[in-house]
């Protein structure tokens, strides 16, 4: 029996075919995994079954009937949840308020609870998800807020749930904790569709994998059969190589100093103690962290005016901490945020307007105070081409644009700005292996003309192979620095839990 | 391709249309509740909008006014600021104009540019004060403006009872000295009769329309030639990414107050310097809180605007109309205006909605 089958569905937006007689089922009890490059259309197919798009053409089959969803209140109706990647909950409310939310029970015009609330218990029993149910949502860690996001699909009843890239935010050890959580979703015969760009979670996870390129199904594998170059290939219609060239460093002068940075959080306790770190021109320093260690503020006190306890930050030996962002930005502070959907894009502005932000006020994109669209455009034309950025024009809202595609866009933006300091969070967060490789190459190119890089991720393969020291962030200090040679995965790993003393 | 492209714009110009239309209806519904006859309302809408050429080129004359202040409303929007004080800067800006009207003494062709620049600086200066609370005390505008929109009405007033006051002037109401002749706005009437566009003599239409257009197209250019319009959209659509992006967000706001302050000094230029020569008391209230709505219904761009305030000139007169001939109150145009905004607002939707069904079927 099969739980859902897709047929033939087509999806046509301004310019791009985004699904094109797509076809893609799913049993009960199974993991299957959709992956393809940046914009091949995944998240619309989801978004199709979720009743967020109606297709064009194309029948979708719920336990063998022709089911219509228009809506997402459909969706859950039938029984189709969507763990989306941007969290809709209400970060005020408690994660009992934020479940019951929309299926609230009352008696009497007086909310229930305790009856929810000991459905819910059950629930996260059953599936390996604790959370404290009095907690107030905004006051937890992502991965936590993913649970809340999960135990709510599964309090609706969701038998066939959907994840979008649910592990690009979450730490390692969230990600093992979240696969637990799939497994034992499997064996209670759910079925589960799940997204990601990166192939070793799905080769872990997936009973079977759909690759999609450019819109259409390619093939469907079973895991048994599928290797990570296999998809690798199908997924980009030639072979990857996935490994980063990378000449011996030659590092010059300081770029970016920090000194001993000390910052209280709003509630008063400190998210920066004495941190210290050195970035030298044609240097790639790694910061790896469990997050929420003070990788952000570190970030804010190099990227904007922020007020600081004590500490110093210099760039070329000179203190940046009276600077506003633009005066940093124009001396040659790069900054690739973390969460590009608060802070990257304007999401109705063209392509070609959001390549030049935080530039567009200086030449060639600006004559005096007339902006100059025709050399933004021609600008935004070749960074589209050189960044391999999927999109009908350059004049195309960002909105339109495929999550990967949007992160292409910002890297694009920063990096052909040029920086001597490149501040880059998350860099290839959502994108696929392809771009993820060209986004390595152009760090490494960057580092070779003699820029500083200063990388943050909780990829930590991405840290490990990029890196030229890497310095590991724990309750906000360096507590330990490592030369490439001499990091390996485990000891990092370690350290970042705070053990000091491996050696 | 290209004529399905068309077909699409013909569709989205057509959706405000049909708003309008469905506000029409609404109107003659309420008439027909109040006792009268869709017939008979529509007559007396028709005598006092379409029926001569008095009649219809006065619309254009009302719509002067209402266009500069739905165009301040609108640049302020359009930085996410909600400048509700319009009504305040543009009594206010009047005052400071006339006076440059009435105290200097210069050739006409320096008077009439500095009675313009005058009123600007005025409108400016109120909204400077409600602007540097927002950024430098993040105290919001919709408080202070308000606040000082009652200053500005006893300001003035006090000011033209007062130390400002024409005394000797043969008026029953208070007013300032007369306005010197080289200061005075001329009407244009003569160039439209030349081009065979019938104005009576009797209609307004003066120097001010120059004005207006004039700042349409300036800030038109602003907001989407010039660096400074591209940062206030951007401010517009996003606190935090233009921050990110290190546009100073608080001059941009700044700027966006006082150019919206400018634009407010200016609305009174037709009935201060064209048509009474004196600035009074009674110089029209309500019109920036017109604007309010003006630029809404003009989605808060200067095309958009000029339509939304030659609609909302025609429903002004529509209403004289009603107030006339039948038992329906003047008042209904707010009643009207409010039902614009929504329709519009509903119906563009459900034409984006359409065109994307056509689009689609296309596709397959
Ligand atoms: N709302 C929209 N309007 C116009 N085009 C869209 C819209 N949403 C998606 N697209 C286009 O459809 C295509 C598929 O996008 P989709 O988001 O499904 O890609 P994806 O496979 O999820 O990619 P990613 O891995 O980057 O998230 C892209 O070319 C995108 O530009
Ligand atoms: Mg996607």
């Amino acid at each position: 029996m099969t739980l859902l089958k897709m047929d033939g569905i087509t999806k046509v937006f301004p310019g791009v075919r985004a699904n094109d007689q797509v076809t893609f089922d799913l049993a009960p009890g199974e993991i299957h995994a959709l992956v393809g490059e940046n914009g091949a259309g995944k998240t619309t197919l989801m978004k199709i079954l979720y009743g967020l798009y109606r297709p064009d053409s194309g029948t979708i089959r719920l336990r063998d009937q022709a089911v219509a969803i228009k809506n997402p209140r459909d969706a859950i109706a039938r029984g189709i949840g969507m763990v989306h990647q941007h969290f809709m909950l209400v970060p005020p409310f408690s994660v009992l308020e934020n479940i019951i939310l929309g299926k609230e029970s009352q008696t009497a015009g007086v909310l229930r609870l305790e009856e929810p609330a000991r459905e819910i218990t059950e629930i996260m029993n059953r599936n390996g998800l604790p959370v404290d149910l009095t907690a107030r949502v905004e006051d937890l860690p992502v991965g936590l807020q993913q649970r809340v996001e999960i135990l709510k699909v599964l309090y609706r009843g969701a038998e066939v749930l959907v994840f979008d890239e649910p592990t690009a935010v979450l730490t390692p050890q969230e990600v093992v904790e979240l696969f637990k959580t799939f497994r034992m979703m499997r064996d209670q015969g759910k079925g589960l569709i799940f997204i990601s760009h990166k192939l070793d979670e799905v080769l872990d996870i997936a009973d079977r994998i759909t690759v999609i390129r450019r819109g259409q199904v390619v093939k469907t594998l079973l895991r048994a059969e599928a290797s990570k170059p296999l998809i690798a290939e199908l997924m980009v219609g030639k072979p990857v190589f996935l490994h980063v060239d990378k000449p011996p460093a030659a590092p010059g002068a300081v770029i970016l100093e920090v000194r001993g940075l000390r910052q209280r959080s709003p509630r008063g306790h400190l998210v920066l103690e004495d941190l210290s770190l050195e970035v030298r021109a044609g240097e790639i320093y790694g910061l790896a962290g469990v997050e929420g260690n003070g990788q952000s503020e570190l970030v804010r006190a190099i990227t904007e005016a922020v007020r600081l306890e004590s500490g110093d930050v210099l760039l070329e030996e000179q203190s940046i901490l009276a600077w506003d962002v633009r005066t940093r930005r124009d001396r040659g502070i790069g900054h690739i945020p973390e969460d590009r959907h608060r802070y990257g894009l304007l999401l109705p502005f063209s392509l070609a307007e959001n390549l030049v932000l935080g530039r567009h006020h200086r030449s060639p994109f600006v004559r005096g105070s007339v902006v100059d669209f025709a050399r933004m455009r021609a600008y935004a034309r070749e960074s589209i081409e050189k960044y391999d950025i999927r999109t009908p024009s350059e004049l195309t809202p960002a909105h339109a644009l495929s999550g990967g595609n949007q992160q292409k866009l910002i890297v694009a933006r920063e990096m052909r700005f040029d920086p001597i300091l490149l501040v880059a969070s998350q860099p290839t967060r959502g994108v696929d292996v392809g771009a993820t490789e060209f986004i390595y190459q152009q760090l490494v190119e960057a580092r070779s003309r003699g820029k500083a890089v200063l990388l943050v991720s909780a990829d930590l393969d991405e840290v490990l192979s990029l890196s030229d020291r890497i310095g590991v962030i724990f309750k906000g200090r360096i507590i330990r620095e490592f030369r490439q040679e001499e990091a390996t995965k485990e000891q990092v790993g370690l350290c970042m839990t705070g053990e000091k003393r491996s050696a | 391709m290209r004529k399905t492209k068309s077909k699409y714009r013909v569709l989205e110009t057509l959706s405000p249309i049909l708003g309008v239309l469905a506000s029409v209806l609404v109107l003659l519904v309420i008439a027909m509740i109040i006792g009268e006859m869709p017939g008979k309302t529509l007559n007396a809408i028709y005598k006092f909008t379409l029926a001569s050429a008095s009649r219809l080129s006065t619309i254009f004359s009302v719509a002067i006014p209402l266009f500069l202040a739905g165009l301040a409303v609108a640049v302020a929007f359009q930085a996410n600021v909600f400048n509700i004080g319009v009504e305040g800067q543009y009594f206010v800006g009047g005052l400071v104009g006339a006076m440059a009207g009435i105290y200097l003494r210069l050739p006409v062709y320096l008077h009439l540019p500095v009675v313009v620049l005058a009123s600007m600086a005025g409108g400016a200066l109120w909204a400077a004060i409600p602007a540097l609370l927002k950024v430098r005390m993040g105290i919001h505008e919709v408080i202070t403006t308000i606040m000082f929109n009652n200053i500005a009405a006893a300001l003035v007033n006090f000011l033209v009872n007062g130390p400002l006051s024409g005394r000797g002037e043969k008026s029953l109401e208070p007013q300032t000295l007369k306005i010197q002749s080289t200061a005075l706005f001329g009407k244009l009437n003569h160039w439209f009769n030349a081009i065979g566009l019938k104005v009576p003599k009797h209609v307004y239409l003066d120097y001010s329309l120059i004005v207006a257009i004039v700042m349409g197209f300036l800030v038109w250019f602003l907001l989407y030639r010039l660096r400074q319009g591209f940062e206030i959209r951007a401010v517009g659509t996003s606190l935090e990414v233009s921050q990110y992006a290190g546009i100073r967000v608080k001059r941009v706001q700044m700027t966006a107050f006082l150019a919206s302050g400018s634009l407010a000094g200016l609305i009174g230029l037709q009935e201060i310097f064209a048509i009474r020569g004196v600035y009074t008391f009674e110089i029209a209230a309500g019109l920036g809180f017109d604007g309010i709505a003006i630029a809404l219904i003009g989605g808060n761009s200067p095309v958009g605007v000029i339509f939304s305030s030659v609609l909302f000139a025609f429903f002004k007169q529509a209403g004289y109309g009603l107030q006339l001939y039948t038992a329906v109150p003047n008042a209904i145009i707010y009643v009207i205006s409010g039902l614009m905004i929504l329709f519009i607002v509903v119906i563009n939707e459900v034409t984006t909605r359409y065109i994307r069904a056509l689009r689609r079927k296309e596709a397959a």
